[in-house]
């Protein structure tokens, strides 16, 4: 038994496999917060809110880890490889972030030294280049290729994955104020850029690449006849606009409180005359 | 010396990008499969296709390049993949003309020539199934110098354990090289042309 979805050299089958070190990881994600959110709760908390939304997150990390999503992205389709990537960035870090409460997120970056490395992480520019720079990394044929090989190096990229989810979303979403002090447009820019345009890049190599880049899926066993040339166009048109309704639909939600904030009123000029 | 945490990103920056853009082919013999110390000629085999015909493999093959591989329909990974490698990278329009695909099966219990003709054709009508008895199986493979495919397993279920490589000959009868389990489309793309080049014309030349 393996504890962690990697490539395997066996037909894909819909028979179950169980890979009990994701259920440990859920549970290690999912039980300290629960127990210090019940520790938390009082009559005017928000904990039911937050909870749904950082369970929710879990779950989604769940599904894109575990089988069958995870085995057929680790072994067998470059393009449930791209889903996976979709669902850790753009789906299960943001809504784990949403379910962070201020207190435990200052609790988690107790020594000033992690806060500093947090708040310097948290600036657009940085963010937006260490995301970016870890979707190129682990996107490289090198990468896929050799981490997805063992299960340490697919549980590695599942993480580093998640991990640059968060890079991502914490100039938007950080529970903590002073990680998300850029004004609106700002953030609409930076969320553009970061998630819309540049992974376009990386997307459009792979859907007109010549050859298939990826080892790994190139020479798995078929799934359900799927060509690894096909398979991999629509890896690359998963990467260019999977991301597109939740890009551009925050970007909607934060026009819309940008628009919806109170504006001072411009102040009358006294003419002389 | 401290270094600024911008030299630090840039340099971090160098090193992931360095690390996407490698990986790329390198082979260590003339050809991008595995070379072979002494060139096989084509051995003279004579079996049956998948329409019932006497097929000799010489005089059938003569002049062309042929890719030849021993596996059997039931195969759930090698052959597959090796099937549709050769399919995906034949049609691209860069290769040769008139490459012949021949794929002999060395299950004759199960495999009979309709069989063996639908499974081809899910990859390429124009690949070539070869049936034989299992004696003329045995003796093909003992003239590639392959290992006898050995039946694994019991019941309707059973596998067998073969020869993974593709014989590649050139258009003179030889084959210099063997593309195992692994070799991928690029390494088809870069040596079908080569071997494609070489007729008998140039070794009578020499």
């Amino acid at each position: 038994m393996q504890f962690w979805c990697s490539t395997i050299e066996v037909p894909w089958t819909w028979n179950f496999r169980a890979y009990p070190g994701i259920w440990a990881m859920v549970v290690l994600i999912s039980l300290p917060y629960l127990m210090a959110m019940r520790r938390r709760q009082g009559p005017n908390s928000d904990t039911s809110a937050k909870t749904r939304f950082f369970l929710a997150g879990v779950l989604v990390f769940w599904v894109a880890t575990d089988w069958p999503l995870g085995l057929l992205g680790a072994s067998y389709l470059a393009s449930a490889h791209m889903v996976q990537y979709l669902l850790y960035t753009l789906v299960a870090a943001p809504l784990m972030l949403l379910g962070v409460p201020e207190w435990m997120a200052r609790q988690m970056l107790g020594r000033p030294s992690v806060h500093r490395t947090a708040l310097r992480l948290s600036r657009p520019v940085t963010a937006g280049v260490v995301f970016n720079l870890t979707l190129i990394f682990t996107h490289s044929p090198w990468a896929v290729d050799t981490l997805r090989s063992t299960q340490f190096g697919s549980f590695a990229m599942d993480i580093i994955w998640l991990l640059s989810g968060f890079v991502l979303w914490i100039p938007i979403l950080s529970p903590l104020p002073e990680m998300t002090g850029s004004q609106y447009p700002v953030k609409m820019a930076y969320l553009f850029l970061a998630a819309g345009v540049v992974p376009a890049i990386p997307g459009g190599f792979l859907t007109f690449a010549t050859f298939p880049l990826y080892s790994t899926y190139e020479l798995a066993p078929r799934f359900h006849s799927l060509a690894a040339d096909t398979d991999q166009q629509i890896a690359g048109l998963v990467m260019k606009l999977g991301g597109i309704p939740i890009v551009w639909g925050t970007m909607l939600a934060m026009m819309m409180k940008w628009m919806a904030e109170p504006r001072e009123a411009p102040v009358p000029t006294i003419q002389a005359g | 010396m401290r270094r600024s945490p911008a030299t630090l990103v840039a340099g971090l920056a160098c090193i992931i990008l360095l690390a996407a853009c490698a990986g790329s082919d390198e082979f260590e013999g003339e050809f991008a499969g595995v070379d072979l110390a002494i060139p096989l000629e084509k051995p003279d085999v004579v079996l049956t296709d998948t329409a019932g015909d006497v097929y000799d493999l010489r005089a059938e093959t003569e002049g062309l390049l042929t890719l030849i591989y021993f596996g059997y329909t039931n195969c759930p990974d090698i052959c597959p993949v090796h099937l549709a490698q050769l399919s995906q990278v034949l049609e691209r329009p860069t290769m040769p003309d008139n490459v012949k695909v021949i794929f002999i099966s060395v299950d004759p219990e199960r495999d009979d020539p309709a069989r063996i003709r639908r499974f081809l054709d899910n990859y390429e009508t124009s690949f070539v199934g070869l049936i034989g008895t299992q004696a003329e199986l045995d003796a093909a493979q003992i003239l590639f110098d392959v290992p006898l495919a050995e039946r694994e397993g019991a019941g309707d279920d059973y596998t067998f354990g073969h020869a993974g490589q593709v014989f590649a000959f050139a258009p003179d009868g030889f084959a210099y090289s063997v593309y195992p389990q692994g070799t991928r489309q690029t390494h088809w793309v870069r040596d079908l042309p080569v071997l494609h080049a070489i007729t008998a014309d140039d070794e009578e030349a020499e």
